[in-house]
């Protein structure tokens, strides 16, 4: 069915809503728990053989866990030509595939 | 002796060059392709640079291709009592 619409009449109108969708944030979060699962996962297996490695101890050094992170820092980044210095995380090239969990302190 | 089985899920199109390679490296060529390494501190390292696109399981032994694909057929909904051959056999012994 034809939905008569800014982008479909004007042309150049590609819009990206700036904020992310319920949705969208569900599945986010699906995602930040499952790379905390991979490095759960590999981080046992080392000790068990009664290893470790450099990327592994880094990892749990620097980066939060989804369930310690603060809704900012899961859906939103440091940006500073933001008025607010945050923008929403899928302005982020290739967002879905890469970590982003940390921000500068204080913004 | 363990192995980690890992499945990449999502393909690494679009991201920098290294992740390519790792996969590469890895022996993952394409999603839901599956591979299995023994658990030591350079696949750790690997699985760490991909560690976005991946599933990881540690398991006890290593699968062979053939094994993996049989895991995921499906019920066939039957099963064979008798070949032909063996009725085969029956007839003659009679």
């Amino acid at each position: 069915m034809f939905k008569p619409t800014q982008s479909l009449f004007g042309g150049l109108l590609w819009k990206t809503p700036w904020r992310l969708s319920s949705p969208q944030k569900a599945r986010q979060r699906k995602r930040l728990r499952a790379v905390d699962r991979v490095v759960d996962t590999v981080s046992a297996a080392l000790a068990r053989n009664g290893q470790s490695t450099k990327a592994v101890e880094r990892w749990y050094t620097e980066m939060p866990r989804e369930e310690e992170m603060l809704p900012k820092d899961k859906y939103t980044l440091f940006d500073k030509k933001e008025k607010s210095y945050r923008k929403s995380i899928h302005k982020l090239p290739k967002w879905t595939r890469v970590s982003q969990r940390v921000n500068p302190p204080g913004f | 002796m363990s192995y980690f089985r890992i499945t990449l899920l999502r393909s690494a199109i679009g991201l920098p060059r290294r992740s390519t390679d790792v996969l590469k490296a890895l022996g993952l060529k394409k999603r839901m392709g599956t591979v299995f390494h023994p658990v030591s501190q350079s696949v750790a390292g690997q699985i760490m640079k991909v560690k976005e696109l991946v599933e990881v399981r540690e398991v006890d032994r290593s699968m062979t291709q053939q094994e993996v694909w049989l895991e995921r057929k499906p019920d066939p909904g039957y099963y064979v009592e008798k070949t032909c051959a063996q009725e085969r056999g029956e007839m003659g012994r009679q």
